[in-house]
Order: structure tokens, then sequence, then C-alpha cells
């Protein structure tokens, strides 16, 4: 056991201190910030203060009638003009940033026009002046319906067993299952890719002989397949908590940002799939590492079996329209792809029990054929030195002894 | 009682049948050669006795019994297709395989210090592998082999990539551990290192031992099977001669096991062409055994199989 931890231990210090690592872990977060930087700086400019101007030919707008407000909320300034002429002019000296003519007929067209020159009118701008007009429209109104009119309907949708819920002002929780799945692919890719490198590193340095003397192929394996585990794991943990302090930052200039809850239900898929979806990948990229002579050879295999764990990101439209469709539901029985599947499914719909557990069965069962069938393979094919095992060599190599 | 018991051993990979029937003994002190032509089974026979292979058949006993991890630990074994991983300081490598075979890493560093001393490496410690010229790679192989003070040592080409300093510094080594009482078996193409280091072989060849015992007592027996020659003319097309090589301006001729050195002496005094000066019974050397042994082997299966 002791040799499994120094083989694990081994294969992580020497990935997290090659300057590739630093580079890949840290530039991700870079990106993100840079990316959470722009939404906030496109936030801040929709926010400046250069008043809206408008035209108010149905004489709906009354300056008095001011709509309702968080308390850290500020709306953008209105000012009126007279024609559209003074309006343009003022738009042209910049003294607005924007201006709207309501027509006569707006309350039988609801139609009105917005002037602007270059730049379009940010959401802020839309959304305020909306807020004006809803206020002014619905003044008339008792108050406790004024408000529900003006703000607009809350809409929370649950499952039917309350186990989940979309609400209308959260959306981006929506989408915390498809960034999860995202990530745990990434963590059980890059791991496997690892292993598929460091299987072949073996390989070709020859120094596979000398470890089998010396440790289990089981150690072997296992050991450098947990190192590379916890180099990955170490860079989502870096990459989630960066994600976390740029949505607390952003949250302060992005309101949306602010209504964010993780559906902890999803841990438990995590838990129970995701280590036999991890050992089952790994198992396959420890046998194509094993059967080939180098590691451009087997990436080339790795690259198309690693669409197989792919697909259901190609069927994201699906996942959104009919979560629970024949193809979604044969996804989440299929081995390669029942991790992400149930993970995706999960934001979207309820996952009949029956399925859960039938998908985890099915993947743990082919894990461990996976593991079986790789450990037969390494074990021909490392010693095959500057030989490639056929797929004959490979079936009987499962078949036989040792 | 022997350290390493090999009886009767068989091997297949699917058809092929890489080791038909291998036995020998190796014993605590004692540098055992294990020999034979390309392909015989050497390298199959050694991954059997180091659990790397099953045998087919057969029985191997290592320190008394079935190998196992606790076991593994008191071998070293520097394999004949070897490598150390290219990216990695040579400190941290050897330190890494030191730790594997159960040394803490404070052991590993202090003792890992005398040895890069002692073969010229001590300054090149912190350089990637693939910074090491090849010969340095094949010293850092045998380091990695004994850091651990193995019992049993297993060396298979010690001596391939080395320059006759280095070759000189192997060989002592490998005396040392001898003197130490360590097991050593060793398997090579190079028949001077084998006569200059083993006590007893066996030679393989097609699957199967077809020698086995003490150096010495196997060149006695192989006497007269061999002779020196010195005259004018060509002598390598003696019937009955395996193989004829010119040496120092002499030539030494293999004899085939059914001819006599006096068949071959009446056959060239009634050659015209030729005029012998010198005609000398030889002691063969492993070299001669090696090849006699091995071509007398391959005829008897050309005939078996005709």
């Amino acid at each position: 056991m002791r040799n499994f931890w120094l083989l694990a231990r081994h294969e992580y210090r020497k990935l997290v201190s090659k300057r590739s690592f630093l580079v890949g872990t840290l530039g991700f977060p870079l990106i993100i910030m840079m990316v959470m930087a722009a939404g906030i700086f496109i936030a801040i400019r929709g926010d400046q203060n250069t008043p809206i101007g408008y035209v108010d030919n149905a004489g709906l707008i009354n300056t008095a009638v001011v709509p309702q407000t968080d308390e850290d909320e500020t709306l953008l300034p209105l000012r009126p003009f007279p024609n559209e002429t003074a309006a343009r002019q003022a738009l042209t000296d910049q003294e607005i940033q924007v201006y709207f003519v309501i027509p006569a007929d707006y309350r039988r067209t609801l139609q009105l026009d917005a002037y602007y020159w270059q730049d379009d009118p940010s959401s802020t701008v839309v959304s305020d002046f909306n807020a004006y007009l809803r206020a002014n429209l619905a003044s008339d109104y008792p108050a406790s319906i004024r408000t529900r009119l003006v703000e607009g309907p809350d809409l929370v949708v649950r499952s039917a067993d309350g186990s989940r819920e979309f609400n209308s002002r959260n959306i981006f929780s929506f989408f915390i299952p498809f960034i999860a799945a995202f990530f745990f692919i990434f963590v059980v890719m890059s791991s496997s890719g690892y292993l598929l490198q460091v299987v072949t590193d073996e390989k070709e340095n020859r120094t596979v002989e000398i470890m089998i003397t010396t440790v289990s192929p089981g150690q072997l394996i296992g050991g450098k397949a947990l190192g590379l585990l916890a180099v990955s794991l170490t860079q989502v943990v870096i990459w989630v908590l960066a994600g976390v302090v740029a949505v607390f930052i952003g949250s302060f200039f992005i309101e949306a940002l602010r209504f964010i809850s993780v559906p902890w239900s999803l841990l438990l898929v995590v838990i129970f799939f995701f280590v036999p979806a991890y050992a089952f990948i790994a198992g396959i990229m420890t046998a194509i590492g094993s059967a080939v002579t180098e590691l451009t050879q087997a990436q080339q295999i790795a690259g198309i079996l690693n669409l197989l764990f792919l697909l259901p990101f190609f069927f994201t439209a699906l996942f959104l329209a009919n979560p629970n469709s024949p193809i979604l539901v044969f996804l989440t029985l299929f081995p390669t792809t029942s991790f992400i599947t149930v993970m995706m499914r999960w934001g979207m719909s309820t996952v009949p029990l029956w399925q859960l557990a039938l998908s985890w069965l099915i993947l743990v069962g082919s894990a461990m054929l996976s593991v079986w069938v790789a450990a037969r393979i390494f074990h021909t094919g490392m010693l095959r030195y500057g030989q490639s095992l056929s797929l004959k060599e490979a079936l009987t190599a499962v078949r036989s002894r040792s | 009682m022997s350290t390493v018991s090999v009886s009767s051993v068989r091997k297949n990979f699917g058809r092929v049948t890489a080791v038909k029937d291998v036995s020998f003994e190796v014993f605590p002190g004692e540098i055992f050669g294990l020999l034979g032509p390309n392909g015989a089974g050497k390298t199959t026979t050694i991954r059997m006795m180091l659990d790397i292979f099953e045998p087919d058949g057969g029985e191997i006993s290592v320190f008394n019994g079935r190998i196992d991890e606790a076991k593994k630990k008191r071998i070293g074994y520097m394999p004949e297709e070897r490598g150390l991983y290219k990216d990695l300081q040579l400190e941290q490598t050897l330190v890494f395989l030191g730790t594997l075979k159960g040394l803490a890493e404070n052991d590993a560093k202090a003792r890992l210090e005398g040895w890069l001393k002692r073969l010229d490496l001590y300054d090149h410690r912190q350089k990637k592998i693939q910074e090491l010229s090849k010969g340095m790679q094949q010293k850092a192989q045998l380091i990695a082999t004994l850091l651990h003070e193995p019992d049993l040592i297993v060396v298979d080409e010690p001596f391939s990539g080395l320059d006759p300093v280095n070759t000189r510094l192997v060989k002592d080594i490998i005396e040392e551990q001898r003197e130490a009482g360590k097991t050593i078996i060793m398997s090579t193409h190079q028949m001077y290192q084998v006569e200059a280091l083993c006590n007893r072989i066996v030679l393989i060849s097609n699957g199967r031992t077809v020698l086995y015992g003490e150096v010495s007592q196997i060149k006695r027996e192989f006497s007269g099977n061999a002779i020196v020659l010195e005259g004018q003319g060509d002598f390598s097309n003696v019937p009955g001669v395996l193989e004829a090589r010119r040496q120092n301006g002499a030539w030494h001729l293999a004899l085939n096991s059914s001819v006599n050195p006096q068949q071959v002496f009446r056959h060239l005094a009634q050659q015209d062409g030729l005029q012998i000066e010198r005609f000398e019974i030889a002691e063969p050397s492993l070299d001669d055994i090696f090849v006699r042994v091995v071509q007398e082997g391959k005829e008897a299966e050309e005939v078996r199989y005709a």
C-alpha cells in the first residue's frame, strides 16, 4: 500500500511542478476574470448616468410617477422633449444617450420608436425606460396591483416531487448542472488523458519492467491514476474557487448573479457516478496506452473514443426541449455517457429511480470489465517494446492466463 | 540452500513455445551466467523467475518459495530493455526508485550520494536523464539496481554501452557484490566476461537447458574439441570444424563432437596446399563451447523436424 501512495504522490508532484500545469491552471481563471471584467464593464457602461430622452405624444408619462426600486438601485434620469427636433439636437450634443418617441396612438398599438447614434441602447436603458412606462401605465391601479404589473410575474417551476425548482429570477442556477457536467467531464478526460500519456511514457522509456518487478501492476496503474486524478481535481478546485470569487464580485454589478443557488442534490450523482466513470475511462486509456508504441498513435485512438464520452453535449438542445426523450434515456444507460447525461438531465427533469439504478449498475459493471481487460492487455502489451498489439493479439491477451 | 530454483519450466505465447524445459539453481555468493543465443528463452526465463510471467509448467522458487511483494524488495533487476524517466532529474529518479524498494527517502539520498560519487555521476545529479550520455544512463541504471542492497541481483547485459574503464568499474562492483554474499544472475553475450566472472553457467538454446554446471568443469569436458594451428594456407574449410577464426596469427578451430584432433591432423597433413607449423589441443573458450553446443543443438532440431 505504501508504494501505491508513493506512486500517486510521485505522479502528482511530477505534473504539478511542470510549467505547463501552472499556465493551464492559472490561465483559465484569468480568462474567467477577463470575461467577468468585460461583463462588468458593459454593465457599468450601461449604467452611465446620461439621461434617457423621450417625446411623449400620447401624454402618458407623468414625471411625478417614479417606479419602485430596490434600496441600492437607481434608475437613469428621464428628460422630456416637446418634439423630435429638440430631442435629436440633444442626442447630437450627447446630452442624452437615446430618445424614445411615444406615438399618440400608443395605447392602441403599443409600439414606440427609439433613436440613437452608433451604440445600441444597453439593456439597462431599455429596462429603466420600461419601468417608467409601466409605472405610468399602471398608475391608476391600486398599489398592490401596480407593483405586480410593474415587476411582472415571479415564476417558479417545481418538479412534481418538489426535489427541483426553476425560478425565473435565478436563470444561472438552471445552467449549473451543465457547467458541473462540463467540469467533471474535464476532470475525467484530462486525468485519463494524462494516464494515457504516462502509460505510453512507461513503455517508451522502457521503465515498465523495472516497475513491475517492484510493484504490482495494480499498484502501478492505480497509484498513477490516483495521482493524476488529484492533479485534475486540483485544477478544477482552483477554477471553481476562481469562479466563485468572480461570481461574488460580479454580483455587485450584475443582478442575476445574486440569485444563483447550487442544486446540492447534484452531489449525489457525483458521489455515485464519478469514481466508476473515471475507472471506466482510465481502464480504456491504460489498455490503449499498453497496446500501442507511441503517444501520438494512442492519442489518435483515444480521440475517437473521447467523442463517445462527449456525446451528451451534442444533444444540448434536446436536453432543453425534451429531457426525457428516448435518446437521452439511452444515453443515461450507456456507460460512456451515463455520468454526464444524468448530470445534465438533473437540472431539467426528474430522472426516474429505475434509470438511475440501472445506469449506475451498467457503469460499475463496465468499469470493472474495463479495468480487468486493461490489466490483461497491460501485462502483455507493456513488454512489447516497439511493437503494437493487433486486435487479435489483444483478444488473445485478454483470454490468456498471463 | 539455493536462492533461486528453476525446475523444468515451460512457457507458451499462443502457439509459440518460448521456453520448453529449463532448469537450474543459483546459490548465495556466486555469479551465475545465464547464457544463450538470441531468442533462446533467457529473457522469458528471467521474467518467469521475477513473476512477470506465470509459467505454464514447472516450478520456480525464489528465496525458498513463491515470489511476493516483500521478496520483490530483496531483488535488484537490470533488464535488457531498460530506461529511466527521461524528463526527470537523475537524483529524483533514483531516490524515487529506492523508496519504492522500501528505503526511507533520507536513507535513499544518503546511500545515493556514495554511489553517484563512485560512478562519477555526482556532478550530474541535478540533470535530467535525457541530458546524460548513454554510458551515464547505464551507470544510473546499475545504481537503481543496487541502491536498496538487494540479496538477489539479476543483470541482463550489464556491460552494454560502457567504455573499457566503466566496464572494469562495473565488473569490480559485481565482484564486490559476490564477495558480500549476494546472489548474482548475469545474462550476457560477452563470453570473456562470463569466463572472468561466473562460477557456474546455464546455456539455454531453443528453450531448453543444453549445458549446465561449473565453468571450469565444462571447459575440461570440452577440451579436445578445440585446436590451435599455425602454418601456411587457409584452414577455414576443414571437415568436422564448426568454427574457424584467426586470432593473433593463429587459427582457432572448434571441432564437432564426432571428430577428434587426430582425425583433423591426419586430414590436414594430407593436404598439399597446407603447411602446419604448430598444432595444439586447446582448452576451448566459452565462446567455442557456446558456438558448438548451439550449432549442434540446431542441427539436432533440424534433423528432428526433417
